[in-house]
């Protein structure tokens, strides 16, 4: 398991660019290295390349030019056949929620397990589980235009990590919810993110970013600019220095 | 074998595809009218040439009724003496009736009408008989005495008739390429309305294979659906045709009866289109995400 390998690297970017439809590249030579179980915020301006850079790791895009190890695979070249079983091991929570119209809030968070052959009584169990965890037991079967903004949230929440997936990618996550549910949400990032989840977190809110202390992966004009954690203020440390979110 | 689910929205909301199983129904419909055709016209030329087989008329013209007949009796002998030749047979003046009526109506045959003689020779199937031998030798009994093996206007007709069932056949190549277009426009344009709903499966690790599967199975059944509806409708085409023309041709030419088993054939339509639209989705969907990363 990727999780127990300490000191590894799980996903590394080396001198990575990357352009679309041959314009001008709206990455440049980005390299980075993240470790197993490590959380760390993606920030930058608007256009900054943030979005492009989800899209790598996501496995929707091809860089130009670099190498992406990722699993120990350099899936800037792997075959695409390859892919699927990559992506299956990522876990994405996208800005729009993208949830299926036409499924139930328990059916979306289904798919990635029906999409990895799960049995019905097995899945049902499962997501019902994370469904409650994420505060919607009373709203599974209501479909996304029945869901307010913050539901429909947590149920593409539980759809990326139902599979406990070893990157989990979310893109503005607190962007279209309450500051209340800002900070449930955070600290549901941050649960999983104990329980060995790799987390990446794309965001404009810097109060969140000083507020967790996570490290951050800074983007200006397609350059990265790494820039190490600093610690959250003491207020949100209980005694044993964990979030008490 | 990757995991197959219908993760495509419901009936209701398939717009682009809600038309695909009538169009189906017109192209089974089409082709199955076109096979039924072919295969109707190929048992019945097939049946009726194989009746003239064997057979020559003679046939004795003249001014004088007695003397063609006493002219056609010693014919007749002769003939009945030659090797090869199975039955000789004058035919009754009621049979050169009956078969003139259809073209001169019932009661117009008088006597003063100078019908020949005509005498139906059947030859041995094992048999090769030289009609030009045979003619010079009937011909010092008639001057006026003409055989015919109906070869020559056989062979016009078996020119027709393959030109026809090639005709048919083109048709039919036609048909399937124009459903082919249909099915790949259908397929493409589902993928164009469920774009969002495929791009989500993808991203979450969903193989090409399963989302061609998805867009297969449906298709399969638009194909048997519109294929069997098309088929009933063909069946009953043909049936009503049948009827039409036993009516008409009466009295004109023998037509048999309802060919079931010729038309059986015509079942497996609807199954070979279903497949045929499955195929053609599958392989549309294929190559769709493979111009994905």
């Amino acid at each position: 398991m990727i999780r127990s390998l300490k000191g590894l690297s799980l996903l590394e970017f080396k001198n990575v660019s990357m352009g679309y439809n041959k314009g001008h590249d709206v990455l440049k030579d980005v390299s980075f290295k993240l470790e197993p179980g490590s959380m760390h915020f993606l920030t930058g301006p608007s256009g900054a390349g943030k979005t492009s850079l989800l899209k790598l790791l996501y496995l929707a895009h091809r860089p130009g030019r670099g190498e992406i190890i990722m699993f120990g695979r350099d899936v800037a070249k792997s075959p695409r056949e390859e892919l699927p079983k990559l992506r299956r091991r990522i876990g994405v929570v996208f800005q729009d929620f993208r949830l299926l119209d036409h499924m139930s809030a328990v059916e979306n968070v289904a798919l990635p397990l029906r999409i990895a052959g799960g049995s019905g009584a097995q899945i049902n169990e499962h997501v019902e589980e994370l469904l409650s965890w994420v505060g919607l037991k009373q709203r599974m079967q209501a479909f996304p235009s029945e869901l307010s903004g913050g539901e429909k949230q947590r149920v593409a929440i539980a759809r990326a990590v139902i599979r406990r997936p070893d990157i989990l990618l979310a893109d503005e996550p607190t962007g279209n919810v309450d500051p209340e549910m800002a900070e449930r949400l955070m600290y549901l990032f941050v649960e999983l993110n104990k329980l060995g989840t790799t987390i990446v977190i794309a965001t404009h809110d810097n109060g969140l970013v000083s507020k967790i202390g996570a490290p951050r992966l800074h983007l200006e004009s397609g350059k990265l600019l790494y820039l190490e954690g600093t610690r959250p203020p003491s207020e949100f440390l209980n005694q044993d220095g964990e979030f008490k979110i | 074998m990757s995991p197959s689910f219908d993760f495509l929205p419901s009936v209701k909301n398939r717009e682009a595809t809600k038309l695909l199983p009538w169009a189906m129904a017109i192209m089974v419909y089409l082709s199955a009218l076109f096979a039924a055709g072919s295969l109707l016209l190929h048992s019945g030329f097939d049946e009726w040439a194989s009746s003239l087989q064997g057979r020559v008329t003679v046939q004795i013209t003249g001014e004088e009724k007695s003397a063609i007949m006493s002219e056609a009796l010693e014919i007749q002998d002769e003939l009945r003496g030659t090797p090869g030749i199975k039955s000789v047979r004058i035919l009754s003046d009621e049979e050169i009736s009956a078969l003139l009526e259809p073209w001169l109506g019932s009661g117009n045959i008088t006597d003063d009408l100078p019908v020949p003689v005509m005498i139906d020779l059947e030859t041995s199937d094992d048999a090769y008989v030289n009609l030009d031998a045979l003619e010079s030798q009937v011909r010092q009994y008639s001057e006026n005495v003409y055989l015919d093996d109906h070869a020559r206007w056989l062979s016009h007709f078996y020119n027709l008739a393959n030109t026809i069932e090639y005709t048919a056949f083109s048709i039919l190549i036609m048909i399937l390429a124009a459903s082919i277009c249909i099915v790949i426009f259908g397929t493409k344009s589902s993928m164009a309305e469920h774009k969002k709903t495929i791009e989500i499966m993808h991203l979450m690790g969903a193989q090409d294979h399963m989302i061609a599967k998805a867009y297969q199975n449906r298709f399969m059944i638009y194909g048997i659906k519109g294929g069997l509806g098309g088929l009933v409708l063909t069946l009953l085409t043909i049936y009503i045709l049948f009827i039409l023309i036993q009516n008409i041709s009466e009295g004109l030419v023998e037509i048999p009866s309802f060919p079931f088993l010729t038309l059986s054939s015509l079942l497996l339509f609807p199954f070979f289109f279903a497949f045929l639209t499955m195929l053609t989705a599958r392989v549309t969907v294929l190559r769709e995400l493979g111009r994905m990363v």
